[in-house]
């Protein structure tokens, strides 16, 4: 069921109806309410592979008791943390990479195994990832026992389990208990309706009208077409675009839909093509992950306390590893060591800079800020070439025609699509996000160390009349444009 | 203010506008299936991918035909059906793909009104440029997924298109827009200032076109093949007749086609001819292929008084001439002297 569907504005409505309910008469039964939606969630898309998501969540549940309990009397684990990673991995390996690595086998060494063809369980990259997290937890210390109503629903909890944010325990459990008094309820369904509508306009008026251009592009590509320099430009800034306002779309909607249950999901995307670095974009971009990759693996392969060329190598295995969970694809493999490669290079310059005491003069700062975020959104999206392509072949032309070696014209660099691509500049690097106008009434939680939310004084969100007819129209506008069911692109992971 | 407020005021909004956009589109497809030109809006270019659909089943047509833009513009439900007692409709949409062209015949083949089919065949020639479907298309729509199976909650899918999508919003205010400039004698045909479909090519125009098609070239590529192929093996056992058809490009389009790509238009040609024999030999379902794309009385006619009586443009062909066409295609016995424009390929004569 996608968040930019009929179904699923039908299915919220029940939701927050039934939860409100559940809030104010059976305030116990509010947990189980949400177990059984998110699962009819679920099951909406596949009933047999609930089936497996129960599975997975009853057999991590029980490993990080077991692991819980011995933590807590101070006994040996007995290798219990492994063996849910095994499993984990093993189950995630099994669905989603068994074809790739057997097909790769047998072109590599002539192997003729039978390939696997698994029906990939949709969210199975995000449930798994999120119940290793618990699990290494559980091991270290950090985890209390739960009860299992609200380990289940903190694995299959709907806003977040189809693609992110990458949720803590420690994060959501919590929240689950919380009680709000009837103002802090409307304030809750005020700020979830904007955020939703937020995220619903990006989706159906901005992402999707860039879709088939992009495709277009990257189609004809694939089919052996060599671009041409507007063809490759315009595909490839548009895919840019169209990933950006995508991802940031349904990030709003899943903060949104949780904001009117009262809880509030990690901040997932703030604006990262203003990001100056490629640092500074992965706490922007996909914060959820990120953080996953650098709390459990990153830190995990011993991060930067081993010199300097392990942390290298650290953070080009992190990237790869990170690259390659996007997808059964050796060009998201790609795509991962292309940005490892720029956050070694960026941690090279850093640390050049420093020593050096390389810094611009404050009169030039401004400028050498825009040089930045200009070069680090050049480095972005020429990756993207690489993780949108569906072959390293179709990257290549892509990439070929940006430098002129095409000569295709499949899509005319007309004064619209010029305009366009100025609108779209000035919102991604000029207009706040949504965060920043809603982020004096807290609109997700912000990690620890990142609280990169910046104030704005432009455009800023009211729970006033004025600002709840303009976002109702918008909302309108966006419903509206619901006419084709066209998924979100972190769905496919 | 209080919070409780602002979801009321945003949900009355919501309510409101909802209920008004949903009352004048209903109330302005009503008008648009009744007015005596209402069915010319299937030439208008606009929002027709998220319409059609829905207009199709409105119509139920026993004939139908599917193709791009030259289709939509060169075949007027209003001039078609009085002149062969038939009900027809234009399922022609801009820059038609090959998929798209595969699920609207398979759309049509499922409902049972329609008897006859007609495709234009340039659908399957995309030059490269092969996205799976255009803006505004959507499958939920159509009467059959692609594998054959009835749409689930496809009548929900119609009516949310019909009433509640900005597509059939602007399609009907444009649609609105156009009819309330024809006085209750005019037809399209008398306003082609407004109705694009009916404009004459002129010498300018003609040179532009030249200008702006110089690369152009008429291909299969086996992309667009396999669509093809596959909509051909969709109708193989249902009870219609299919018409495939080459679509008369003007001669200076023609020729342009043979310099860019000599090979190419001759081999698209003779596959198709191939697998409609092919379909003709295996399937119950009968088809027939007809090559407008050539020298003949419509494409090498010159300007009369500085304007094309057969052309918009270089490939956009009037609707008088979709009635000769359809003539041809339909009964070419009594074609008279248009029966030279072309017979059927795959019937062996």
């Amino acid at each position: 069921m996608p968040f930019n569907s009929y179904p699923y504005l039908a299915f919220l409505v029940v939701v927050v109806v039934g939860f409100c309910l559940c809030e104010r008469r059976w305030p116990a039964a509010r947990r189980g309410f949400l177990v059984l939606m998110s699962y009819a969630f679920y099951a909406w898309w596949r009933a047999d592979f609930l089936v497996l998501l129960i599975g997975s969540t009853l057999i991590n549940y029980a490993l990080g008791a077991a692991i819980t309990e011995r933590v807590m009397r101070g006994r040996a684990l007995h290798g219990l943390v492994p063996l849910g990673l095994a499993f984990n991995l093993g189950l995630i390996g099994l669905f989603k990479y068994a074809g790739l690595f057997v097909r790769t086998g047998d072109d590599l060494f002539g192997l003729h195994y039978p390939i696997p063809h698994l029906f990939l369980p949709l969210a199975i990259s995000f449930f798994t990832f999120e119940q290793i997290s618990y699990l290494i937890d559980a091991g270290r210390g950090r985890a209390p026992r739960y009860s299992f109503i609200d380990y289940a629903l903190f694995v299959s909890y709907f806003p977040h389990l189809i693609a992110g944010p990458i949720v803590r325990h420690n994060d959501l459990i919590p929240q689950f208990r919380n009680s709000r008094t009837p103002a802090q309820t409307s304030e809750d369904t005020a700020l979830g309706l904007t955020l939703f509508t937020i995220g619903l306009a990006k989706k159906t008026l901005i992402a999707d009208n860039l879709a088939p251009y992009a495709d277009t592009i990257f189609a004809a590509a694939q089919q052996g077409t060599h671009l041409g320099a507007g063809d490759a430009w315009l595909g490839t800034l548009f895919f840019g675009f169209q990933i950006y306002f995508d991802f940031s779309a349904y990030t709003d909607m899943a903060l949104g839909s949780s904001c009117l249950l009262g809880m509030r999901l990690p901040l997932n995307f703030n604006s990262p093509y203003k990001a100056a670095s490629v640092i500074e974009f992965w706490r922007r971009w996909h914060i959820s992950l990120s953080l996953f990759l650098r709390d459990y693996l990153y830190f995990s392969l011993g991060g930067n306390r081993h010199g300097t060329v392990r942390r290298y190598i650290n953070l080009m295995l992190t990237m790869l590893l990170g690259g390659l969970w996007h997808g059964a694809s050796w060009t998201f493999m790609l795509w991962g060591g292309l940005h490892g490669l720029y956050l070694v290079l960026n941690h090279l310059f850093r640390d050049m800079a420093r020593t050096l005491h390389l810094a611009p003069p404050p009169a030039w700062r401004a400028c050498a800020r825009a040089s930045a975020v200009l070069l680090t959104f050049a480095a972005v999206t020429l990756a993207w070439v690489v993780f949108r392509a569906a072959d390293l072949g179709t990257a290549g032309r892509v990439l070929a025609g940006l430098i002129g070696l095409g000569r295709s014209q499949l899509v005319s660099v007309s004064p619209l699509a010029i305009a366009a691509l100025a609108a779209l500049f000035t919102i991604v690097w000029l207009a706040p996000n949504s965060m920043q106008i809603t982020w004096r009434f807290r609109p997700a939680l912000a990690p620890e160390q990142y609280s990169p939310v910046a104030d704005t004084n432009w455009l800023v969100w009211r729970p006033d009349a004025r600002n709840a007819i303009v976002y109702g129209v918008l909302c309108i506008v966006a419903v509206l444009a619901l006419s084709s069911l066209s998924p979100f692109i972190y769905f496919q992971f | 203010m209080a919070r409780a407020s602002y979801s009321t005021w945003f949900l009355g909004t919501v309510a409101c506008v909802l209920a008004a956009f949903a009352l004048f589109n209903f109330w302005a497809d009503d008008f648009v299936l009744r007015h005596h030109a209402g069915a010319s809006l299937q030439t208008v270019s606009g929002f027709e991918r998220v319409l059609k659909p829905a207009w199709f089943a409105s119509i139920s047509p026993a004939v139908v035909i599917v193709g791009s833009s030259r289709v939509r513009n060169g075949f007027d439900p209003v001039l078609l059906d009085p002149a062969f007692d038939i009900r027809s409709f234009n399922y022609g949409v801009s820059s038609i793909s090959a998929y798209e062209t595969r699920r609207f015949v398979q759309d049509a083949a499922a409902r049972p009104s329609v008897k006859v089919i007609l495709v234009a065949l340039d659908a399957f020639s995309s030059e490269g440029a092969v996205a799976r479907t255009g803006q505004g298309f959507d499958e939920m729509r159509l009467a059959v997924t692609a594998d054959g199976a009835p749409t689930r909650n496809r009548r929900f899918w119609l009516s949310a298109t019909r009433y509640l999508s900005g597509g059939a919003l602007g399609m009907h205010a444009l649609g609105l827009w156009l009819l309330a400039h024809l006085s209750p004698s005019q037809n399209a045909a008398d306003r082609p200032d407004l109705f694009e479909a009916y404009g004459r090519m002129t010498p300018a125009i003609f040179a532009a076109d030249m200008r702006h098609r110089r690369s152009r070239v008429m291909q299969l590529s086996a992309h667009d093949h396999a669509q093809l192929r596959a909509m051909l093996a969709a109708i193989c056992r249902r009870p219609v007749r299919l018409i495939l058809f080459f679509p008369p490009d003007n001669a200076a389009m023609i020729a342009r086609y043979e310099a860019n790509d000599s090979n190419g238009l001759h081999a698209f040609k003779t596959m198709v001819v191939a697998d409609a024999i092919r379909h003709n030999f295996t399937c119950a379902s009968k088809l027939a292929v007809f090559d407008f794309l050539r020298p003949s009385a419509i494409t090498t006619a010159p300007f009369v008084a500085g304007a094309s009586d057969n052309y918009s443009d270089l490939v956009h062909f009037r609707p008088a001439v979709g009635v000769r066409l359809l003539r041809v295609m339909l009964d070419r016995a009594h074609a008279g002297s248009d029966a030279a424009l072309g017979h059927d390929l795959a019937s062996g004569d």
